[in-house]
């Protein structure tokens, strides 16, 4: 049979239909409220007609007059005022939203350097042979299959200041703005180390053994093995953790959610909780929509910075 | 309780010597068109009795007056036995069997309450029937004429019967906008101080703290400087039998977007708020009733947050981080002395399978500052007697019902029957539901109509339940009162103050960069939502006059 392009295009149908859908209609919907001022209301007709009974009779009051019930009709109106970059212009003055960038900026660069570097440790750790290697090695990916959630509730017990399992640290985890940083980032490596190990794990093993013995004919030292030898193997998988594990830090909600609700104060909350709050608790969604925005072109201004670095290694 | 019990078993046989006509499983109908309703063990099989009168005109034996109606209602989550949505899983089943409508309960957290309910309205959902809103929703709910007014049902005489009536005029005005009733009478919210009456009074400590301090321990006490001094006195001791750990002088719940900032709401008044007739410097708390300026950094409220964050030192550290339940939960094992709070604290504390201090637990209307900022002469003012200073802060969650609903008199309904005399005087009664006294018929003789007997019928400590009754009724008929912020976009305001208030307890903020961050970021906020509009609406909701 031959492949006409219609029935190519009929089997590229539905990837487009989801990528326009899912990807390219939210970005363009998000943009549009960026430049406006976003009200709803809904404007509501009521009717009263009779109240029927199964039988499709009138019911009857006992005075004989008919019952009523009430008929609903409704129209959601939306008013888009266009504010120009009214709402990007907000962005610079707001306190809250630095605060949440800098929140942010901790919790991801912290973050991803302790789980990078863990992960990478653990990897090389567990990369040879030793008794109970593929147990240890099932128990330390099980937080990846935790929800975010879950985690931050189960650490909300794990951190509760009186009678909570780490109570006696007297370390005030929730209870003080710095503290309670720490304490989110602590879960997020709780839960990402395992899986940047996971990677690195397999890139560690994708080395192949003939150039490791090379290396041993030239060099008792382990240190000049690993840092000419194995790391430059892995930066690609490096690299590429690196930027997925980025990626998904930006986002960080769940965890502050649940464990902290961006408190005390703001100084846990995260730039995805704070266009969250933005846009459904005050109904700010032109400026909840800039704050989106302005966390996507930061991502994208890292994530273009690590592919071309990519890009380079590979070249 | 054992009290309770009785009271029960008399109600029954009270109720098989009436006759019963008709016995259904959760409704039994008597001679004379009142009915007995029967709720689920897990209420304790309790039995009420509801005449022809509270039940109104469309119920009775052979009626079914919302057959096939099918509601939904939104609540905030306590769970099938917790507060407020307790007693809509106590009741549904009479209800339903009473109308033959029948009713869904949507749960979330009241962290969500705001988010779902305005999700649903602002985007035409309709998806709730009914909403248990709190009060401090109406700005938002008015505004985009969301809910629908309740008087015609109320007056017709179709429905459950109860009134504005019974509420004292502080309460009455949050269940109410512009006269007009939206709100159906449940819950009744305010803090009020609660404190240990065994240690205050106890000769030793007596002694010891007139020794330290020069003056005897007032009970309760009078001024909030004294309060902080008891405080501070009683911090540190190990004054409870069930641990060695030292205890607090007191306990707040402090914790950021869970109510947090309700107790700086209450406790300021008496510092911010200047004495007289309401004008432009005087009984004004919020805004300049002229022109939208935020009064929350005057320095009346500085100093109430200075002397907030000066007594929780007093408390335990991670207070910061609590929510009602955990500073409740710390204060009902013993380990605090004060605890300012809403009215479910003294019921909670006869229920002794979780409390300690049953018997033990005082309270009064929380007491005022000594010191308090005079918006005309522009400085502190020290007096010799303080104002006691009232409140309904809080949600004094009720139920409403959305323009939306396909269903709204079967909505109003389950809503109303709530809020008969008889169910609602034993929602006050029987231990802890969220749903707390405010209503004429739930205060004693000689200022309410009910019986101390009711009370201790219902497991009540004697001095207890006249403590915590007569501390409720000076509370809510207080001459002065904390003026309600009800308009557009209070939650956006509350919440702004709610982070500031919590950076400040903290310690990552003064209160006075604390305050002032507050309010520069109201000044946006009213710029945002429109100045004109707002002053209107606040000028309304505090009945200025100009």
């Amino acid at each position: 049979m031959r492949w006409t392009s219609s029935i190519r295009n009929l089997f590229l149908m539905p990837a487009v239909v989801w990528v326009l859908v899912f990807t390219i209609f939210p970005l363009g919907y998000s943009l549009y409220a960026a430049f406006h001022t976003v009200t709803s209301e809904t404007v509501v007709n009521r009717m009263e007609v009779p109240r029927l009974d199964k039988e499709g009779n009138p019911v009857l009051r006992s005075d004989g007059t008919p019952r009523m019930k009430t008929e609903v009709v409704r129209e959601t109106v939306t008013n888009w005022e266009f504010v120009g970059l009214g709402n990007f212009a907000r962005l610079f003055t707001d306190k809250v939203l630095h605060e949440a960038i800098k929140v942010t900026a901790i919790f991801v660069g912290v973050g991803l350097a302790v789980q990078m570097t863990l992960g990478l440790a653990l990897a090389l750790l567990f990369n040879r042979n030793m008794p109970g290697r593929s147990l240890l090695r099932t128990i330390m990916i099980l937080p990846i299959f935790a929800t975010p959630v879950a985690a931050g509730y189960l650490f909300f017990t794990i951190f509760y200041e009186e009678g909570g399992p780490l109570g006696w640290t007297g370390i005030p985890w929730l209870s003080s703005p710095h503290w309670a940083l720490v304490s989110v980032i602590i879960v997020d490596i709780w839960q990402w180390t395992p899986f940047c190990f996971l990677v690195f794990l397999a890139a560690l093993q994708g080395i192949p053994d003939e150039l490791m013995e090379a290396a041993k004919l030239d060099t008792n030292s382990s240190w000049s093995t690993f840092r000419n030898i194995v790391l430059p193997l892995m930066m690609p998988t490096i690299v590429i953790v690196l930027l997925l594990r980025f990626a998904e830090a930006m986002k960080v909600f769940d965890i502050v959610a649940s464990l902290t609700v961006g408190g005390p104060g703001n100084a846990t909350q995260s730039l995805s909780y704070l266009a969250f709050r933005t846009g459904l608790r005050f109904f700010d969604v032109g400026y909840a929509s800039a704050i989106a925005y302005t966390l996507l072109a930061l991502v994208m201004v890292v994530v273009t910075i690590l592919f071309k670095r990519i890009r380079t290694i590979y070249a | 309780m054992n009290g309770m019990r009785t009271l029960l078993a008399g109600a029954s046989t009270l109720a098989l010597l009436a006759g019963p006509a008709l016995a259904g499983e959760f409704v039994e109908w008597q001679d004379d068109g009142g009915a007995i309703i029967k709720l689920s063990p897990e209420y304790d099989s309790a039995e009420i009795r509801l005449s022809a009168e509270d039940l109104g005109g469309l119920f009775g034996p052979d009626e079914l007056p919302f057959e096939g109606d099918e509601i939904t209602v939104l609540t905030l989550d306590s769970g099938p036995k917790g507060g407020i949505s307790g007693p809509l899983y106590a009741f549904r089943p009479v209800f339903e069997e009473l109308s033959g409508a029948s009713v869904d309960i949507a749960l979330v957290p009241i962290s969500e309450l705001y988010t779902k309910i305005f999700l649903d309205l602002r985007n035409g959902t309709g998806e709730y029937d009914g909403m248990i809103v709190g009060a401090f929703m109406y700005g938002d709910l008015i505004d985009g004429n969301y809910i629908l007014p309740i008087d015609d049902w109320r007056e017709s005489g179709d429905f459950p019967a109860w009134s504005y009536d019974v509420m004292p005029d502080s309460l009455r005005n949050i269940y109410t906008w512009d006269g007009v009733g939206y709100g159906v009478l449940n819950d009744a919210d305010g803090q009020v101080l609660y404190y240990r009456r065994d240690l205050l009074t106890d000769p030793e400590h007596q002694a010891a703290f007139k020794a330290e301090y020069g003056y005897d321990i007032p009970v309760p006490p009078d001024t909030l400087q004294h309060l902080r001094d008891i405080a501070a006195y009683f911090d540190g001791k190990n004054f409870d039998d069930n641990d060695a750990e030292p205890d607090s002088g007191v306990v707040l719940h402090l914790k950021v977007r869970e109510q947090g900032l309700y107790h700086f709401m209450t406790l300021a008044t008496s510092f911010a708020v200047t004495p007289g007739e309401l004008s432009e410097t005087q009984g004004v708390y919020w805004f300049n009733p002229t022109d939208m300026t935020p009064l929350i950094n005057s320095p009346g409220h500085v100093k109430a947050l200075e002397y907030l964050k000066d007594l929780a030192q007093f408390g335990p550290d991670a207070q910061v981080s609590w929510s009602l339940g955990e500073a409740w939960d710390y204060f009902l094992r013993g380990k605090a002395v004060f605890n300012f709070s809403y009215g479910d604290v003294a019921p909670l504390a006869q229920d002794e399978t979780r409390s300690n201090i049953r018997g033990k637990i005082g309270s009064t209307i929380l007491p005022a500052s000594d010191t308090y900022w005079d918006m005309n002469q522009e400085e502190f003012i020290t007096t010799d007697e303080p104002r006691k200073v009232g409140n309904v802060t809080g949600g004094s969650w009720h139920g409403t019902v959305s323009v939306l609903s396909d269903a709204p008199e079967a909505t109003y309904a389950f809503w109303s029957l709530m809020a008969t005399k008889p169910i609602s005087k034993w929602l006050a009664t029987y231990g802890w539901n969220g749903v707390d006294p405010g209503y004429d018929y739930q205060f004693l003789e000689p200022v309410g109509e009910a019986k101390l007997e009711d009370y201790l019928a219902a497991g009540w400590d004697e001095t207890d339940v006249k403590e915590y009754l007569a501390a409720y009724y000076e509370n809510f008929n207080a001459e002065t009162m904390l003026p309600y912020l009800r308009i557009t976009g209070t939650q956006e305001y509350y919440d702004i103050l709610d982070s500031n208030l919590s950076a400040a307890m903290s310690g990552a903020k003064t209160p006075q960069d604390a305050l002032d961050d507050t309010a520069a970021a109201w000044q946006q906020v009213t710029d945002r939502l429109g100045r004109e509009k707002q002053l209107e609406a606040y000028q309304k909701a505090i009945g200025w006059q100009g």
